[in-house]
């Protein structure tokens, strides 16, 4: 429904054109013009232009959201929009991360803003349009025919909500849905061996699951205590028994194609008990610590009862704590845990300096760890500042980043993992993006 | 020569050929009727799974077993393994432990206090009142809703699970209770005894109680059964024990997870709950038979 400026590919960091054509960051890293496409048009009719960049921009920027890249996005400080069809951004700072922010950030249009607020209206550039919306049931799209890309195949789409995991793995086998995102990795495998569904995996828009520490709790202040509970985390079997095999053990965040990834410093915590349990006696009289999940997928409580066990063997008792999700989300913005929570997050698989400024657990500003470091702050905005984020200068800034990650160990990293759907065999050319979302431009189905 | 039981025998006028298969005459009445006796033995059973779970479990209930992710029944683990490789079989057992915790432990208490509250609210109206207003309320939630309200406010866990029950119960013993007692003190012989000078509390002790208690005590069965099926709901819902701690709520909503792999997971939860809830049922319908004849 809405487009960006840019897109960034599944499998690298370097951007390619989607709304602006061409673009040419400033001699001093300061500022970047972006060329836009002169033949957009919003679902209303009126044309795409330069305004419409620097509004969406500026909402996103605006505090009154709760969205990730709001760092990024207020970093743009000045708009030129003087020729409708360039606009020249200006930086308070060099921005390594800015294509990620304008891969991320929805074109949007400000004459119908405030019924996007109220959840009314819905007017993007995008290659489908909003028809309705039933809350907690179905969303309808149409195909937009005067679509500036190529032309979508579908007419339109439906989206029904289905809670029920089974009820969702039963309209697939009816055929009643082509597809379906929130199976479990154990139902796809299942609906495959039918030989009527493809396995779709959304590779290069990775997720990583861990496990967090609250900080300021007094048991997790030290530590020698969150080193031991990497120690103790049995990974490889994580990534065994919850995700089928699909993914691979972590303990810095980054994904294999990043510019930060170091296969050296993933192998540092590997599972040893013997190390956990000698560095819990060292620290003596651990309390229970209380392990937050969330009851919004089998997939955190399965993660958080093996946690359970793997603590245990080196000592560290735990009480498992569900939430509802909407609570561990919003325990997560406000670093409220308690001690311990089991919750995945992305933004690893864009420009490495994106995840320690925008995503809510790694944020050296304000995270949910209550971490608080001048030397990862420091080095995070470092990483941050720098104008080319995939140049040599940026990769030495990512590898102190890293190091902070791995030597304060304010989050214990599991594994990678990445979604997969069941897609019928009569669905074809489906695509996907870093975001995890679909595009449907050129699907098309079997007669 | 004719024995004791002999002779009592050829008292009720039955063939003393007839005994050996006739349950003898100091049962309960409800375990001689074929129906009470069956939902008797289905509850005797699982009580025995229960209290022997230590004995008869091959494994802890949160033992994780290495390499066992999610297998089919066999000889080694004859309900399978659950998706972090513990045995069903083990879990089933300590799971009904934990009902059986819940529902004893829940229904008298709430039994208690309704049973109280009704017989206070027909002694003085002022009580009466209140009471009813307060029963109105919360039976004008379903019992789910109502688990729903009390999970919110105490989180998850088998405290909560016992709160919502005996919150459950409260009204349906207390409206009984009082009805019931209504009724009583309404015969003739109570009155005649109010006339010739009894006092209240002689008159509970020796005619209201003891005259009230037949269908609170075919209700305390029904409850039981219920209180089961809430526990089921409670722990499927999420809202129940919280792992991890097996309950027969909670292993059938594991099971239900994993129904595409192998049905055989829900299996053993669904057949205890069925034994629990059908033979507390029956006890109560052969309670009630009994008493009516």
């Amino acid at each position: 429904m809405y487009d960006s400026l840019v897109d960034v590919p599944i499998d690298s960091v370097e951007p390619t054109p989607s709304l602006a054509t061409d673009w040419k960051l400033g001699d001093d890293g300061l500022s970047l013009t972006l060329n836009l496409r002169d033949d957009v048009k919003f679902h209303s009719g009126r044309d795409f232009t330069s305004e419409d960049v620097a509004f969406s921009i500026k909402t996103w920027a605006d505090p009154k959201w709760t969205v990730q890249f709001q760092r990024t996005a207020a970093a743009i400080t000045d708009f030129d929009t003087t020729d409708p069809h360039t606009v020249v951004l200006k930086f308070d700072h060099k921005l390594s991360n800015v294509f990620d922010l304008l891969d991320v950030l929805p074109i949007i249009d400000s004459e119908t803003f405030d019924g996007l607020g109220e959840g009314k209206a819905y007017v993007g550039t995008g290659p489908f349009t909003f028809e309705s919306w039933t809350p907690q049931s179905e969303l309808t799209f149409a195909k937009n025919a005067d679509y500036w890309g190529n032309e979508p195949k579908l007419d339109g789409i439906e989206v029904h909500i289905v809670p029920d995991a089974q009820s969702l793995t039963s309209q697939l086998r009816t055929g009643q849905l082509d597809l379906a995102i929130g199976v479990s990795n154990r139902d796809v495998d299942t609906l495959v061996k039918t030989g009527d569904f493809t396995d779709t995996a959304y590779e290069g828009s990775e997720r990583q699951y861990y496990v967090g520490t609250n900080v300021t709790n007094p048991a997790l202040k030290d530590v020698r205590v969150r080193q031991a509970i990497a120690y103790a985390l049995d990974r490889e079997r994580i990534v065994a028994d919850v995700f089928q095999g699909n993914g691979y053990p972590i303990v810095a965040p980054w994904p294999k194609y990043s510019p930060a990834y170091d296969e050296d410093i993933n192998q540092k915590y590997s599972r040893d008990v013997d190390k956990g349990k000698a560095l819990v006696e060292e620290v003596g009289n651990i309390p229970t610590l209380s392990l937050e999940y969330s009851t919004g997928s089998p997939t955190y409580e399965a993660i958080a009862q093996i946690v359970q066990a793997n603590l245990a063997d080196i000592g560290i008792k735990v009480d498992l704590v569900p939430n509802e999700h909407p609570t561990h989300i919003d325990r997560l913005i406000n670093g409220k845990y308690t001690a311990l929570w089991i919750l995945d997050h992305a933004y690893a698989q864009w420009t490495p300096s994106t995840l320690a400024v925008t995503a809510y657990p790694f944020n050296a500003d304000k995270n949910s760890s209550n971490f608080v470091d001048a030397k990862y702050k420091k080095d995070a905005n470092a990483a941050w500042e720098v104008a080319d984020g995939t140049s040599p200068e940026a990769v030495e800034a990512y590898r102190k980043v890293t190091e902070d990650l791995v030597e304060n160990l304010f989050l214990i990293e599991s594994n990678v993992t990445w979604i997969r759907i069941p897609v019928s065999t009569g669905v074809h050319d489906l695509a996907w993006t870093k975001r995890s979302e679909l595009v449907l431009t050129d699907t098309w189905l079997d007669d | 020569m004719s024995t004791g039981i002999d002779a009592s025998s050829s008292a009720a006028g039955r063939p003393t050929g007839g005994l050996a298969a006739d349950p003898p005459r100091r049962w309960p009445a409800f375990l001689r009727a074929p129906g009470g006796a069956a939902g008797a033995t289905m509850i005797l059973i699982v009580v025995l799974l229960g209290v022997f779970a230590p004995l008869l479990a091959p494994y802890g209930p949160a033992e994780q077993i290495p390499n066992a992710n999610l297998l089919p029944p066999s000889s080694a683990h004859w309900l399978g393994t659950d998706e972090v490789n513990r045995d069903i079989f083990s879990r089933l057992l300590f799971g009904i432990r934990v009902d059986l915790m819940v529902v004893f432990i829940a229904v008298p208490f709430g039994a208690l206090i309704g049973t109280v509250i009704g017989l206070v609210s027909t002694m003085y109206a002022f009580a009466d009142v209140i009471a009813q207003r307060v029963f109105d309320v919360i039976l004008a939630f379903p019992v789910l809703i109502l688990a729903i309200g009390v999970t919110a406010a105490a989180g998850p866990g088998v405290t909560t699970i016992i709160a919502v029950i005996v919150l459950a119960e409260i009204p349906v013993f207390g409206r009984l209770a009082r009805t019931s007692l209504l009724t009583v003190r309404a015969m003739p012989y109570v009155e005649s005894s109010q006339v010739i000078g009894a006092g209240n509390t002689w008159l509970l002790r020796k005619h209201l109680l003891p005259n009230s208690l037949e269908p609170l005590v075919v209700q305390f069965g029904v409850s039981m059964s219920i209180a089961v099926f809430i526990e089921g709901a409670m722990s499927f819902l999420g809202l129940g024990v919280r792992p991890p701690q097996p309950s027969l709520g909670s292993l059938t909503r594991d099971g239900i997870r994993n129904v595409w792999e192998s049905p055989a997971f829900v299996v053993g939860p669904l057949i205890i709950v069925t034994l629990l809830v059908l033979g507390f049922l029956l006890v109560s319908q052969a309670i009630s038979a009994t008493r009516r004849v």
